[in-house]
């Protein structure tokens, strides 16, 4: 190959974008639709899907304003990930592409489609509300405009990464939980109702909290990280999931949700044995009647197959027990000054 | 022999016990050798970093500072315990305050966290340290009859912050590996997927239906078998898989094995040996 074939190679491309496509009027199902197109290099998804609607099929639908990373309109799903079409080169996902240059478009996952590429908002919307997550002011209505709130730079780094959530909801999109139960909360509302209970102005800190802890809550979260490796603004999300739990169990101390339970069940583990005693989770977690009707027939499969107790070898020696749980109760002094200070503030 | 602290991760010791009896069989086979922590303890799976930031930092400096003073990496085989002892290992090096914490309570035990010892996959090790090419070379009965699906688990993928050694919405070093053993891996989307373990006691119904999604695919791309390098995701993708199965509808089984049994089976060792038995589903 000469050094301008691979050049002009480099430079422009022909590109297929199979594009999901469906118009509830007429469509029974939804269906792909593939556009060949030739492109420049440095050119991005959006602008390559608006050469589409432009010149070769304009009843193509989907959302876009800012075209600068902005306003989160254009997410979509472009080569099986969520994410903002207006900053995603086109170079950059064909280097990804499972099929030689084929580029999948889709709409997002878990909210209900309208048509091609746009989803429907209003559930996230709707779930926002449910939350309150806004700031409901410390300051009565009537001295309003007469105070002033004064945020130190140390509490606004709490919430500083979460106010960069510009709501593209591609975390939503791309959700295990919300995948599997409509219902749940959803990673966005618990970032924005994180932000809005570290918020010092805030007063609304107690009831949110008392909603988050509720069923379809911060608890059903599965840790997978999804959220965070989508999110086009890179919001640690799992750390704010985990600080309403962390929040939760400060506040509302471990005895209230099986969530709650389920996590302290670690500590107590761990402080007392070294390790965790996995045969008695479930009942620690949920109580002797769910365990019960739940895992019963399970478990006695796994009996049969000698997968249940005996319970795991414990730290070896009774020595090096003993000098963990002396660590364990030293670092136990710890966070009880740090709590002190942090209360004496 | 290439030695490494070998971490023992409770689900190993207790329901996957066959994890740890596989590796003993064949390590030697591929020159390495993993010498087990007796002393580590539970590293918290994703739960005590926010019950209590500074007992997680201190459980898991305690378990990483075990491996240095016996200057090896840390090697583990339970996809959970990797991402919490190295994102443990992330809070530590980024913080000399806490280090110098940590390492005041820890001295009294003659151990200190250093930030010199990695901790690394079973998966990882295998194809970075043994390597591809070697294991190839060992390989007695290739899988070439088995059309496998792989199920990588999240917590050896994301967050990649922690994690950075694969693509983690587009991972391949599973695949590179079962390619190695003479498998054929199917591409399927549940292979970056979550099986759903870490809700099961808190969220019954979604972990169910998320796993019977994955365990769904997996037959309808008709896989032969499932291999995961994570105990967890074993542990919902079998011994959860009939209740899962049936709360969908479907009438369909499909075996999963270890990362650890399907390398045991490729050098020559059969089922009994390796403990595949014990699954639920056979």
């Amino acid at each position: 190959m000469s050094d301008s074939v691979i050049h002009q190679k480099e430079e422009s491309r022909e590109v297929t974008f199979r594009v999901h496509r469906f118009n509830p009027q007429v469509d029974s199902k939804p269906y792909f639709d593939d556009y060949k197109i030739r492109l420049e290099k440095g050119i991005t998804v959006l602008r390559a899907l608006n050469y589409i609607k432009e010149h070769v099929d304009a009843s193509l639908t989907f959302r876009a304003f800012c075209q600068a990373g902005i306003c989160g309109s254009c997410a979509m799903r472009i080569n099986n990930m969520s994410k903002l079409a207006c900053t995603t080169q086109v170079w950059d996902e064909l280097a990804k592409s499972r099929e030689p240059d084929v580029i999948k478009v889709e709409p997002l996952r878990n909210l209900p489609l309208i048509k091609d590429l746009v989803v429907e908002m209003d559930p996230l919307v709707e779930k926002m509300k449910g939350y309150s997550n806004w700031v409901e002011s410390r300051i009565p209505e009537d001295e309003w405009g007469r105070k002033e709130f004064l945020v130190s730079e140390e509490e606004f780094l709490k919430y500083d990464k979460a106010t960069d959530c510009i709501l593209c909801a591609s975390c939503v999109s791309e959700c295990t939980i919300l995948r599997a139960n409509k219902e749940y909360v959803s990673p966005a509302v618990l970032l924005k109702s994180y932000r809005m209970n570290v918020d010092g102005r805030d007063s609304f800190h107690e009831q949110r909290l008392a909603g988050l802890v509720k069923d379809h809550g911060v608890w059903d979260c599965t840790h997978c990280y999804r959220c965070q490796e989508s999110c086009v603004k890179h919001i640690p999300i799992m750390d704010a999931i985990h600080g309403i739990r962390e929040d939760a169990i400060a506040e509302r101390g471990t005895r209230d949700t099986s969530g709650a339970r389920h996590a302290e069940a670690f500590m107590e583990d761990i402080e007392k044995k070294g390790k965790l005693v996995e045969a008695t989770l479930p009942i620690r977690t949920n109580g002797v009647v769910w365990t019960m009707k739940n895992l019963l027939p399970m478990a006695f499969k796994m009996v049969l197959k000698g997968r249940t107790p005996p319970p795991p070898q414990l730290v070896k020696s009774t020595k090096d027990i003993e000098k963990f749980r002396e660590e364990f109760k030293e670092m136990t002094g710890h966070v009880a000054k740090d709590h002190a200070k942090k209360t004496g503030e | 022999m290439k030695q490494y602290a070998y971490y023992q991760s409770c689900i190993n010791e207790s329901m996957t016990r066959e994890v740890d009896r596989s590796i003993e069989l064949w390590q030697h086979d591929l020159g390495i050798e993993m010498v087990k922590l007796h002393e580590s303890t539970c590293c918290g799976g994703s739960n005590l970093d926010y019950v209590s930031p500074k007992h997680f930092a201190l459980v898991n400096a305690r378990n990483i500072a075990a491996a240095e003073k016996m200057g090896l990496d840390l090697v583990v085989s339970c996809n959970t315990c990797l991402m919490t002892i190295r994102s443990a290992k992330k809070k530590l090096d980024e913080s000399e305050a806490l280090r110098n914490e940590v390492n005041e309570i820890l001295g009294k035990e003659g151990l200190e966290y250093r930030g010199t010892s990695d901790v690394r996959h079973l998966l990882w090790v295998l194809i970075d340290d043994v390597g591809l090419d070697a294991i190839r070379g060992k390989v007695k009965v290739p899988l070439s009859k088995l059309r496998i699906a792989p199920f990588y688990g999240c917590h050896i993928l994301r967050p990649s912050s922690v994690l950075g050694k694969d693509n983690p919405m587009e991972p391949t070093s599973l695949d590179q590996l079962l390619d190695a053993l003479g498998g054929k891996t199917i591409n399927y989307d549940h292979k970056n997927r979550c099986c759903g373990f870490h809700t099961l006691l808190v969220a019954e119904e979604e972990s169910l239906n998320v796993a019977a999604e994955a365990l769904q695919e997996a037959i309808d791309e008709k896989a032969d078998c499932i291999v995961t390098p994570c105990p967890l995701c074993h542990t919902v993708l079998d011994g959860y898989q009939a209740k899962a199965l049936k709360k969908s509808g479907s009438h369909g089984s499909i075996p999963v094995y270890h990362l650890s049994e399907v390398v045991g089976l490729a050098l020559g060792y059969n089922e009994r040996q390796l403990g595949i038995r014990r699954h639920i589903v056979t």
